[in-house]
């Protein structure tokens, strides 16, 4: 009995066991299921230089807005408005760059328009999150309102400035705007340049264009020459904002306070947590996430519509369930929601690889792992609790 | 005699029209165990709640090393040396041993960033130190025992400075042997002879165990004090009841049957 400690009860893993036991193992496996047979289906053309860029985009665009959702849940709460923000980031700043700025300021500079769209835009999430903790009401409930609220306005301030709920042909900001460029247009042209210097070795050394469909696959013109110039902006913000909440939640104290607001908030409390100040912190993250969303789209495309982001923050809430986070927060794992964004967004591009395929199928599938996400989450939330 | 660490004169505590506490005096020495006794609704909770800055006296003063002294918050309690470990805990299940340990006081080093290797050892030396080798730190809380989590609390209060460790009812959802390692921990803690401890409790026998004084409470008032060695064990057993005589239990109960 004396030597039997509480300490000898615990088993060594081994390393597989370890790692079979990690949150994120789930998405993981999905993950490269997905990546495996999409590249099979698509004769590897999901994957050649072309696809590879496309399909980084989208996954960016999934990636932004659930890290956002993800923190914000594992602090405990829900962001329904995420949608409606993009929206309403959307216009706000179309509107300043082909109106110019309120109250006659002149003229809208790209950084102008967006700062001004931010400070809006973190001040509703402020307001946001503040409703939430001082009513106490669920935030389903309170963002659901901000979900109608911020879509009408969008509508409303579209039609009152812009008599159309649309804003198309802006001038092409990146072109001489640094700022726009690192919104709006391609970066990492170093990545394509090597690979297309690659291809075209192997070309010189007299292998047919055809087999290096790796590294020239859609990167070539029809006269030979580099076409794909690099991953869209939207993937650098991916990577800081993904890399930012990684290291937050796992090597700071405010990492520390969020799992503890989400996890028991009157423990955390009573313990000096700032549980209310980390939550309308996430809500303003949220809409922080949301309006990067919408300025990389405004600034690549030059356009913005009343109807943008539209059930997007369904998909970010989703993709962070499939990435294991828990609904009922104080758990979940940055890297899962990476795995999450990368399978959802190679999902919903498939069609345009695999043309044959119904593109309907896409939300099917989201269902379908969403629902066996829960269903897994659940059991890694039992696990940790001893099984209540 | 050495002087009380904290001695509370008067504390009247009123919840609207509700007396919950009418008038409390009591002395805590460090490195005593103070057993706070009393029926349910008692008031033992609020008493410790106002010590805890949680609740604020309606009138009475609260005086630490014969200084006067008021609580607004919780923090300001626990800076003043006052840890309380609640009913609840208040641990988060699904996070770390050491996080938990941390909680709101995260050793932080450059940039915000956490020392987590020197967080875990400290969170196990602690816990060490007053009982419990628990070898795995980054575990999660919610696969302890009742009685681990009673211990990581504990060891938490200690390590962050409380010179008053306030137990409400420690020992009540434990098992026999678990019960006996919580009893084990006190004793421990007392040992360092610098820390008072306020236990509440139910049950006699452990009160008895560990306890160097005795006060309790009925219905908001202090029916009787003292210590070990001036209260015997019927008494206690009296005033445990709310100062009236139990009877022949066996009898009262074969009575209804
Ligand atoms: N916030 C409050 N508002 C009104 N009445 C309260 C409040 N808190 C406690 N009371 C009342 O004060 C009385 C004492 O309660 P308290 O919780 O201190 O009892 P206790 O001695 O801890 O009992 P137990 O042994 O059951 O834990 C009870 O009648 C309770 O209803
Ligand atoms: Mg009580």
């Amino acid at each position: 009995m004396a030597n039997s400690s509480e300490a000898s009860r615990l088993k060594e893993e081994t390393w597989f066991q370890r790692i079979v036991r990690r949150p994120e193992i789930g998405a993981f496996v999905v993950m490269v299921v997905i990546i495996v047979g999409l590249m099979f289906a698509s004769d590897g053309k999901a994957f050649n230089a072309l696809g590879l860029k496309n399909n980084i985009k989208i996954i960016s665009q999934f990636g932004i807005i659930a890290l956002g959702a993800a923190m914000l849940m594992i602090a405990g709460e829900f962001d329904l408005s995420i949608g409606s923000m993009i929206g309403f980031a959307g216009m706000s700043m179309s509107l300043m760059l082909k109106w110019g700025l309120p109250f006659g300021l002149g003229e809208a500079t790209p950084f102008m328009a967006f700062a001004l769209t931010l400070v809006m835009t973190l001040g509703l999430g402020w307001f946001i999150g503040t409703v939430v903790v001082r009513s106490g009401l669920s935030s389903f409930i309170v963002t659901l309102a901000f979900l109608f609220f911020l879509r009408g306005a969008t509508e409303v301030g579209f039609r009152l400035i812009n008599k159309s709920t649309q804003v198309s042909g802006l001038q092409d900001f990146k072109e001489d705007s640094w700022f726009a460029h690192f919104l709006g247009g391609e970066l990492f042209g170093w990545f394509y340049d090597a690979w297309y210097w690659i291809g075209m070795q192997f070309v010189d050394l007299g292998f047919d264009r055809k087999e290096q469909w790796f590294t020239l696959g859609g990167n070539i013109n029809r006269r030979g020459e580099q076409w794909v110039e690099g991953f869209d902006a939207r993937f650098l913000w991916f990577i800081v904002i993904s890399m930012a909440a990684y290291f937050i939640l796992s090597r700071t104290q405010l990492g520390n306070w969020i799992f503890a607001t989400g996890d028991n908030k009157d423990a955390a409390r009573a313990n000096g947590v700032p549980v209310n100040r980390v939550k309308i912190g996430l809500f303003m993250f949220t809409a922080f996430c949301a309006t990067m969303f919408a300025a990389c789209q405004v600034f690549d495309t030059n356009t913005s519509d009343a109807a943008k982001g539209n059930l997007m923050e369904l998909f970010a809430i989703a993709i962070a369930v499939v990435g294991g986070t828990l609904m009922t927060g104080g758990f979940g794992s940055i890297v899962g929601v990476v795995f999450g964004a990368i399978t959802v967004g190679l999902v919903s591009n498939a069609v345009f690889f695999i043309p044959q395929i119904d593109g309907a199928w896409f939300r099917v599938f989201v269902g379908t792992i969403l629902l066996a996400a829960v269903f897994a989450n659940e059991r890694i939330r039992k696990r940790i609790t001893g099984g209540i | 005699m050495t002087e009380p660490y904290m001695r509370v004169e008067n504390l009247v505590k009123q919840f609207g029209p509700f007396t919950a506490l009418g008038g409390v005096d009591l002395e805590v020495y460090p490195g005593e165990v103070h057993a706070l006794l009393g029926d349910n609704g008692a008031g033992k909770s609020t008493l410790i709640k106002n010590l805890a800055g949680v609740h604020q006296p309606s009138s009475g003063q609260i005086y630490i090393e014969g200084k006067p002294v008021n609580f607004r918050s919780p923090r300001d309690a626990s800076n003043a040396g006052i840890g309380t470990v609640y009913q609840d805990l208040a641990l988060n299940p699904l996070m770390s041993v050491t996080r938990n340990f941390f909680m709101g006081r995260e050793l932080k080093g450059m940039f915000g960033t956490l020392r987590m290797d020197e967080m875990n050892q400290i969170a196990h030396d602690e816990m060490l130190t007053i009982g419990i080798d628990f070898s795995d730190p980054t575990q999660a809380v919610g696969t302890m025992s009742g009685g681990q989590r009673q211990t990581l609390a504990i060891a938490r209060a200690i390590y962050f400075g409380a010179k008053v460790l306030i137990l409400d009812e420690p020992t009540s959802a434990l098992g026999q042997r678990q019960q006996m390692g919580v009893l084990k921990t006190m004793m421990r803690v007392r040992s360092r002879g610098d820390i008072a401890i306020i236990f509440i409790t139910h049950n006699e026998i452990h009160s008895k165990l560990v306890a160097d004084r005795f006060t309790f409470l009925s219905l908001g008032k202090v029916i009787g004090q003292g210590t070990r060695e001036t209260l015997e064990g019927g008494e206690i057993r009296r005033l445990m009841a709310g100062g009236a005589e139990l009877g022949d239990l066996a009898k009262e109960l074969a009575d209804i049957g």
